[in-house]
């Protein structure tokens, strides 16, 4: 890993220690496929939630993965910053309801 | 499922742009602003030209067209008069748009054809490997000024606004939800349309710059931007390195190419014909 | 009934246009196509068909080509220097397989040129114009009332052949207000695919050497056309084996196809032993030559060329079985004389008549060079 997204990880993991375990159960879906570690949505999510490491499966060497699946407060901003549709929210639940 | 998934052709992903490339979120946003406005799939052409937001289209599930270099305005002015109740969405980058393309492009905004134009501006030639382009800041250093930019870049906000374009606006790749709302309202718009983002190239411009990572280049695009009522109350100095966002243009009264061409030049020069004149 | 009219052949060649269906016109001002712009300004608009001029001839054609993927039959006309703009997207319609029609009155060059003079040289620029391997299509008539026909026929092969077609004309047969017949409609074929539907993605797969149906966009059926190289859905591909059969299917098209393609007319062959092979004004020229040489005693023939790519090879070679001199009659420094070199067979005798200073040949001038070349 780079020293910035070390350096996002860190940051993730202060914004968390401020925060508590969501009460509502948010369920959050990888497609690692996809995803191609750019650390977008670690920075962006408010609790921390998300965590890089580094994984040589990845062709870009760094892959994103759940941490605190329990802090995730469901507010989307993961998925909407993600470039590479490979991070989604509630995204089975909301099928289930028609979709949002 | 998401709605704006129905836009989106999965059989052709991953998308071949770097880690972080803002590319994909505005291919998002532009999928659901079209969600948004609830279209068929069929009633869309997307058009591209050539560089990484040239690759755009083909992760549409829309009709969609990939041409050549600067030209895709060319091909959307063809689409357009031949189907005008279609929606054509012209996705364009900086280089391709202002500095091959430029000529078609204040063509399109002085004939006020109802295109859709989303301007990428990532201030490089990202797909040949990073070289100078008319929008890169001054004083950057890209692989052909290596020494630093010496040009002044266009400023698109006041190029299209002397070229008479009747909606100019522009936003940036970190806000998603202001973007699609922008983009959704270009849509809705009856003439030309130029939706200016602001986007990420940290491989090829920020990694020449001290802004390696896109975790770094997002956070220089929103030091640089800041909304048009705060950059008004800055002094002209100020406001030389900052970029205003927002619709800076939103001309309804003008009428649109195609609308002027079917229902006041067709009726004109039938009643000629049924004349007899020549 | 058809109608005997004196048109200029820019004129000629719009008519010709509009009768084939022509319903989308992208042009920019050039001497000497101006005309067919502006007859087509005034025309267009009356049977709701559309005309625009837009800012350059690389916009011109792009309009034509998007114009033809939303349904329309497009033409474009140029000269010259226009031409030589309107080359990148020439090879983008070879690639997507788009029809579309590209007048290009030929006026003396390099560069601006002789503006008001004709020329034949652009000949080779028709050809490999563009960049990478491609096949193309060239009409070039010469007397008025092919004019009209090959007009047509350039709509007809642009849409069974899904490739642009290049309608050659110089500024003679542009500029000159010639006697023309203007056959009745329904007199000449029109082919237009009207009722086609894209059933699956698979939009450019078919067997080698088919004719392919039309593709274009708004059919329910979301599809995606390509300027990059593409395999059968039209999706970017580079792999070897997907490029060479997109390749092969693209050019065998046209290859298997020549007799359908190829048209060229013969005067006075039968028994020539001097062939004169010319196309366009200098075959004017040419066949009142060969008629006077004939009544001299001189056995002169002359081979038109309607066709000029795919090159008349498989003809030609026939002729040369029996006629042992060709004479080559072009208004540049020498392009097609390469093409009857390089298939004319070493005992035939080959011979030019080339002249560029933007004079045509009179019947004179080439009957002086039939009677030398054949003592």
């Amino acid at each position: 890993m780079e020293k910035e997204e070390t350096k996002a990880n860190q940051d993730a993991l202060e914004r968390r220690a401020k925060k508590k375990p969501s009460p509502k159960q948010n369920k959050l879906t990888l497609v690692p496929l996809y995803c191609k570690g750019c650390g977008l949505c670690v920075e962006v999510c408010p609790t921390g939630t998300l965590q890089l490491y580094d994984d040589p499966k990845n062709k870009f060497g760094t892959s994103v993965k759940i941490d605190a699946q329990e802090y995730c407060i469901g507010c989307k901003m993961c998925e909407l910053q993600c470039p590479d549709f490979a991070i989604f929210v509630n995204y089975e639940e909301e099928k289930k309801e028609g979709g949002k | 499922m998401r709605d704006y998934e129905k836009y989106i052709r999965y059989r052709t992903f991953p998308t071949p742009w770097c880690p972080g490339c803002g590319d994909g979120v505005i291919l998002k946003s532009i999928a659901m602003a079209f969600a948004e406005l609830n279209l068929d799939p069929d009633d869309i052409v997307v058009v591209a030209g050539i560089g990484c937001s040239g690759r755009m289209p083909t992760y549409f599930n829309t009709n969609t067209l990939h041409t050549t270099h600067g030209r895709a305005l060319t091909f959307a002015t063809g689409i357009k008069l031949a189907k005008p109740e279609k929606l054509v969405v012209v996705i364009s980058g900086d280089g391709d748009a202002t500095a091959i393309g430029g000529n078609h492009l204040i063509h399109a905004a002085r004939r006020n054809i109802g295109i859709k134009m989303i301007l990428i501006n990532n201030g490089i030639y990202g797909m040949t490997g990073g070289q100078v382009s008319p929008l890169t800041p001054p004083k950057f250093f890209t692989e052909t000024t290596p020494y630093g930019n010496i040009e002044p870049h266009f400023n698109i906000r006041k190029l299209l606004t002397a070229a008479e374009a009747t909606f100019v606006a522009r936003e940036t790749v970190n806000r998603l939800m202001q973007l699609k709302q922008v983009i959704k309202k270009s849509f809705q718009h009856k003439g030309f349309s130029v939706v200016e983002v602001m986007s990420n190239c940290h491989v090829n411009l920020g990694r020449r710059n001290k802004m390696k990572s896109p975790l770094v280049m997002t956070k220089y695009i929103r030091d640089i931007t800041m909304n048009m009522a705060d950059f008004e109350k800055l002094s002209p100095e100020e406001q030389a390195p900052k970029y205003p966002l927002g619709i800076f243009v939103q001309d309804t009264e003008r009428l649109e190419y195609t609308d002027l061409y079917y229902n006041h030049i067709v009726p004109v020069a039938q009643q000629a014909g049924a004349k007899g004149e020549k | 009934m058809s109608q005997r009219k004196v048109l200029q052949g820019n004129i000629i060649v719009a008519k010709a246009a509009l009768a084939a269906g022509c319903d989308f016109f992208a042009g920019y001002p050039i001497t000497p196509s101006s005309e067919i712009a502006q007859y087509m300004s005034k025309e267009m608009p009356k049977m709701e068909r559309t005309f625009i001029q837009m800012e350059d001839e690389i916009a011109s054609l792009g309009a034509c080509i998007g114009a033809s993927l939303a349904g329309r039959k497009p033409l474009t006309a140029t000269s010259g220097p226009g031409f030589s703009l309107m080359q990148e997207h020439v090879g983008m319609a070879v690639m997507a397989e788009v029809p579309v029609v590209i007048v290009n009155v030929m006026r003396g060059g390099p560069s601006t040129g002789m503006p008001t003079k004709p020329a034949q040289a652009d000949m080779m620029q028709a050809r490999w114009g563009t960049h990478g391997d491609h096949p193309i299509i060239a009409l070039y008539p010469a007397f008025s009332d092919e004019i009209f026909s090959e007009t047509v026929r350039a709509f007809n092969l642009a849409e069974k052949y899904w490739n642009p077609v290049i309608l050659l004309l110089d500024e003679v047969l542009g500029k000159a207000h010639m006697d023309v017949e203007i056959p009745e409609p329904g007199s000449y074929e029109v082919f237009w695919e009207k009722t086609h539907e894209i059933k699956d993605l698979n939009i450019y797969d078919r067997k080698l050497g088919e004719n392919p149906p039309r593709i274009d966009f708004f059919h329910g059926y979301p599809i995606h056309i390509d300027s990059l190289e593409h395999d059968a859905h039209g999706w970017p591909s580079f792999d070897a084996k997907t490029v060479d059969k997109m390749q092969n299917l693209r050019m065998q098209k046209i290859y298997q196809n020549l007799d359908d393609i190829i048209k060229y007319k013969e005067y006075f062959m039968d028994d020539a032993e001097v062939m004169v092979f010319s196309f366009g004004i200098s075959a004017r020229g040419a066949l009142a030559a060969v008629k006077t040489a004939r009544e001299q005693g001189i056995k002169a023939g002359l081979f038109q060329a309607l066709t000029i790519w795919p090159f008349p090879r498989a003809a030609l070679q026939e002729r040369f079985k029996k006629t042992k001199k060709v004479l080559t009659v072009e208004m540049n420094m020498g392009q097609m004389k390469y093409e009857v070199e390089r298939i004319a067979p070493c005992d035939v005798e080959k011979q030019t008549l080339l002249r560029a200073n933007g004079m045509p040949f009179s019947p004179a001038e080439v009957l002086d060079a039939i009677k030398e070349f054949a003592k």
